[in-house]
């Protein structure tokens, strides 16, 4: 039985590797799930409730199918039925072109009988009008959430030294993947159905249609082969893709059904809002005695906690903390998990007070983090030495280190207000702190094979999401076999290649990378068991050079020359999941991370600029480090779009989104982007951890804390907009979404 | 989208006679950076699109006698990169050069900007029927109005006018001429633009079988520099709508400025000419002072929405900025 372990001279794991897609990127090659045309396909698109809350009363399609280009129609929602929000699915049509099928929905006859409706917070936490579905016969828009008190709140905040109480928070947001949600549907006579579909779960998804259509899994073929983003929203068939399938079956013809930019903003999936009051309390050193949190946010129409409520405070050791949540249910679309799940709303609940509260004891907030953060786990350090637990005060410490020095935070650092002038021109300094988990998502099966001409191939159902996950398997498998990563072909994003699991949690990496190397052992083991009787040696004689393979006696061969010696073999080696992987410890979880933004606030227009964001972040082992660095940089993109621009608008009198759009739902471009200076904190003992979700986190906490520290007042909820930011400089409270 | 006759003439006369004497029925196409989206939103449905794209004689920059003329069809590109207009109307090429992003550029032109249609959010929502579709109210009198118009007086459509060049040429004292059935006349741009209350009403005064051809601007002196300026505050620097503009012209002779023009965008359902302010300035030094008060001028009689106050104090600094910029003044506001 082989062993796996990662190698301790590493040639090319941890270094900067291009992605392996880039060219076809760049050029337009890659053809994303949106790109597919298959002979004689058809368009979809759905019907939606035009109303915030309604009955259908009334749905006749007969004009519709015999509108020119009509193929097929799919009822989703029959009279009677409840919708409960503007989007709610009520049926599909497919036609020969696009414009037909527009033409198509406009013709159906549907009726509706409006229901009350909420789609604010604040109007449901003023008057709960229940005009949600039903969960356990409660139609209660106003939900508790948790609650609690550790230690002594009031106690702990009479002998304080200090006491802030604020308000912060920000607001839902739509995930907006630039390639929407969506896929192509195409049955052969046999009944077998193939799906092109932007997806974050490739063997899910076809489980999930063969599920639905009650036929064997075997018979469904998920593919995908480039993503245009999914951040959380893409896990399943969804809605959307039974209809499309159902539609393709219906219409004998294949079926492209992909998300308008209207329906992705409106349907296809939001991070939950949070606003909170917050009172801190803190003593002469910085020690934070207690904290305390009143918070709420909406999950639109579904339900469930739109913060981490376990995780309040967030990073930091508070003795004494007292909390509560308020979830709101709204007639809007339900929210789904987005890149790092209720950590970016605990990061804002938490730093803007800690900021603020060093700010009235007087003290640098660095050092007010220094002083909170966790303790290395003794237990931890005795049972899992590498643990994040027994290691998160030495990372946390570490990493601030760094990110001060990259910031030069102490030199550019003053308090409050009290930066250099510069005409109306204010700069700023914050920082926030984030952790998020990381581990192995399981099951992933993972196939190399060695041809006799050399060549090496790679094969897993798991997807790349543009995290550059093909480039990982392309790297272990090189290093493992002593060749480049341009040797290696990586074929993933088809759910014929064997289990996978989705892409969420920050578990690719680590997912994949593990099973990836023991596959890539187990071939190597294969070739040169198969090899070495007609090399003329013993298997164990004989080891992996650099495109060699070398014998004990000095012998050596070149790879292809090598391989040759399979004749019209191959070899093949499979990695999985299992005890043995598992006790490699080739994986790990946890990781912390460290984030500084400096703004300059033009005081007169209220504008934000952020111009530089240091963000440090560890992750175990590096399998690519320019990946790496990719996806941290992408995190504070994301993360600063979060603090200066998006916000879905939702209006009280239609109940509809009003920026369904890229126009005034705003995303920066890249005149709006600052430097970004990102260092990869490298801890190789640790194993891989996935870093897909954590560097956004705390961006969007920290250019708040900067905005603060340049003008001296804070402004309570994202977006840090011109209005809200001449509403704080002029002592008003800011406006809520 | 609705389907629809495309009909594709070479020269202005036929355009015009393709024309009918309602909106609704026939769109004039030129960048189809707005048409196209208002027919895939359902919300214009015309059953005749003219294009102008082979209408050759609307295109080009020239010098004429005492003006610059641009043609109606002219791209924004090309305008923001013209020497000419570079030297002798700053405020013209920066309004034109900020205007969303190189593919809005490279296909829309100066007609478009000047006849688009608004961009109100409830307007362009199909589901939603306000004023200028046939509905009973205006949905953003009391609903989601962070964007719409301060100047709201006398207004059931509290829209702004999204055209940033508008405001520039009204400044710069420009003229439109304008062909239709009955031949060709000309208009100030200052009274170009309209206040639409209903359906049927359109962001600006031509006739539905009107066609603007181009636009005559006065030569201004250009030494030492030309004075005029446009100032936009913007939540992003790529790709943004104003939250508020300002644009300004005038003649600077011996340290004071005179016949001093001040243009207001995205405050208003039209432009506002800010009367108030430019007396506050004429006759005057421009000074980080003087400026400050022209400012505070420029809001004169706004009454803002429920959540648009801020653009108030947005449109006491982008006059002051577009005043300074335009006098050669050191820019305060630049780190």
């Amino acid at each position: 039985m082989a062993t796996y372990q990662w190698p301790k001279e590493r040639r090319i794991l941890g270094t900067r590797v291009p992605r392996i897609d880039a060219p076809d990127k760049a050029t337009g090659m890659a053809k994303y799930s949106f790109d597919i045309n298959r002979p004689g396909m058809l368009h979809a698109m759905i019907l939606r409730s035009p109303y915030a809350h309604a009955k259908i009363t009334k749905l006749d399609t007969s004009v519709a199918e015999k509108m020119p280009g009509v193929k097929a129609v799919h009822v989703i929602a029959q009279p009677g039925k409840e919708l409960f929000y503007a989007g709610d699915e009520v049926l599909g049509i497919a036609a020969d072109t696009e414009e037909h099928c527009a033409d198509a929905l406009r013709a159906v006859k549907a009726e509706y009988e409006p229901l009350d409706f909420q789609v604010l917070e604040t109007d449901a936490l003023e008057k709960d009008l229940k005009t949600v579905s039903p969960q356990a016969n409660n139609r209660s828009n106003v939900r508790a959430g948790g609650q609690g008190e550790t230690g002594n709140v009031a106690d702990a905040f009479s002998k304080a030294d200090a006491v802030v109480e604020g308000e912060y928070g920000a607001p839902t947001i739509c995930h907006q993947c630039l390639e929407s949600h969506g896929l192509v549907s195409e049955w052969d006579k046999d009944g077998n159905l193939t799906v092109w579909a932007s997806t974050q779960a490739v063997y899910g998804t076809a489980q999930a249609l063969a599920g639905y259509f009650r036929i064997p899994t075997t018979k469904v073929k998920c593919i995908t082969h480039f993503m245009g983003g999914g951040f959380g929203s893409k896990f399943g068939p969804d809605i959307q893709g039974t209809v499309c399938a159902e539609l393709a079956k219906k219409a004998g013809a294949p079926v492209k059904l992909m998300l308008d930019r209207a329906d992705e903003a409106t349907v296809g999936g939001t991070r939950p809002s949070a606003y909170g009051k917050v009172k801190i309390g803190g003593m002469k050193d910085g020690t934070i005695t207690a904290y305390e949190v009143d918070c709420y946010g909406s999950p639109g129409v579904g339900g469930g906690s739109t913060v981490n409520f376990g995780l309040l405070p967030y990073v930091y050791v508070v003795p004494n903390v007292k909390k509560k949540h308020q979830f709101i249910r709204l007639n809007v679309q339900g929210s789904r998990a987005m890149r790092a799940p209720g950590h970016p709303q605990n990061c804002i609940l938490t730093e803007g007070a800690v900021d603020d509260l060093a700010a009235k004891l007087g003290l640098d907030p660095m050092q007010v983090r220094l002083k909170n953060l966790p303790q290395n786990d003794p237990n931890a350090q005795m049972n899992a030495p590498q643990s994040y637990n027994a290691l998160r005060n030495t990372i946390y410490t570490k990493e601030l280190e760094i990110a001060a020095q990259l910031s030069d935070w102490k030199n550019k650092w003053h308090p409050p207000g009290k930066g250099p002038p510069k005409g109306p021109l204010k700069h700023g300094m914050g920082m926030a702190l984030h952790t998020w988990g990381g581990a192995a998502g399981k099951p992933n099966e993972i196939n190399v094979t060695v041809s006799s001409d050399g060549s090496v191939l790679v094969q897993a159902s798991t997807q790349d999401l543009g995290t550059a996950a093909k480039t990982v398997l392309a790297i272990i498998v090189a290093e493992t076999l002593g060749l480049e990563v341009k040797d290696i072909t990586v074929r993933v994003g088809e759910s014929q290649y064997g289990p996978s699991s989705g892409s969420g949690g920050s578990t690719t990496c680590p997912g994949t990378s593990p099973p990836t190397l023991a596959a890539a052992v187990n071939a190597r083991d294969a070739l040169l068991e198969k090899i070495a009787g007609r090399l003329g040696t013993k298997t164990d004689e004989l080891s992996i050079g650099v495109g060699e393979i070398r014998s004990k006696d000095g012998k050596s061969w070149k790879w292809k020359e090598a391989c040759a010696k399979l004749g019209m073999e191959s070899v093949k080696g499979t990695g999985m999941w299992n005890a043995d992987l598992d006790k490699a410890a080739l994986s790990n979880v946890g990781v912390g991370g460290v984030q500084v933004a400096e703004v300059w606030v033009d005081t007169e227009t209220g504008t934000v600029r952020c111009s530089k964001v240091v963000a440090v972040q560890d992750c175990g082992l590096i399998v690519n480090k320019l990946g790496c660095e990719s996806q941290t940089a992408g995190g504070v993109i994301m993360g600063l779009n979060y603090a200066l621009f998006e916000e879905r608008i939702m209006d009280r009198h239609t109940g509809r989104q009003v920026n369904p759009d890229m126009e005034f739902y705003k995303l920066g471009g890249l005149s709006d982007m600052p430097q970004i200076v990102v260092h990869m904190h490298d801890m190789p003992e640790r194993g891989v951890i996935g870093i897909g979700e954590p560097p956004t986190i705390s961006t969007a906490a920290a250019i708040g804390n900067a905005v603060a520290n340049a003008i001296g007042v804070r402004v309570p909820y994202a977006p840090y907009t011109p209005d809200r930011v001449l509403a704080a400089l002029s002592g008003q409270k800011g406006g809520k979404a | 989208m609705k389907n629809f006759t495309y009909y594709r003439p070479t020269t202005a006369d036929q355009a015009v006679a393709l024309l009918d004497n309602k909106w609704g029925t026939t769109e004039l196409l030129a960048g189809g950076t707005d048409l196209l989206d208002l027919q895939k939103e359902y919300v214009s449905q015309p059953d005749k699109v003219i294009s102008l794209g082979g209408v050759k004689e609307l295109t080009g920059i020239e010098g004429t006698r005492g003006t610059l003329r641009i043609g109606a069809g002219t791209k924004l590109a090309e305008i923001a990169a013209n020497a000419d207009v570079r030297k002798m109307y700053p405020a013209l090429a920066s309004a034109a050069e900020d205007i969303a992003g190189p593919q809005i550029r490279n296909m829309g032109t100066l007609g478009g900007s000047l006849c688009q249609r608004n961009r109100c959010w409830y307007f362009r929502d199909e589901q939603v029927q306000c004023l200028l579709k046939g509905g009973k109210k205006c949905f953003a009198t009391d609903g989601e109005n962070r964007y719409h118009a301060i100047f709201t007086q006398g207004h059931p459509c509290v829209i702004v006018n999204p055209s940033t060049l508008g405001p520039v040429l009204i400044a710069l004292g420009a003229r439109a001429t304008v062909k239709g059935p009955k031949g060709t006349r000309e208009l100030k741009l200052a009274e170009f633009f309209n206040a639409p209350r209903a359906e049927g009403e359109r962001e600006h005064v031509l006739a539905s079988n009107e066609l603007l051809v181009s636009v005559d601007i006065p030569l201004p002196a250009v030494a030492p520099i030309a004075n005029n300026a446009s100032y936009e505050v913007r939540q992003k620097l790529s790709s943004d709508w104003p939250l508020v503009q300002a644009a300004c012209a005038f003649k600077y002779d011996g340290g004071t400025a005179s016949n001093v023009k001040i243009v207001l965008g995205h405050v208003a359902p039209t432009p506002v000419i800010a009367e108030a302010a430019a007396k506050a300035i004429e006759g005057k030094a421009v000074t980080e002072e003087s400026a400050t008060a022209a400012g505070e001028a420029a809001s004169e009689g706004a009454k803002p929405l429920a959540q648009n106050g801020y653009k108030v104090q947005l449109v006491h600094v982008a006059v002051k900025r577009a005043l300074l910029t335009a006098a050669g003044a050191k820019k305060y506001w630049e780190a």
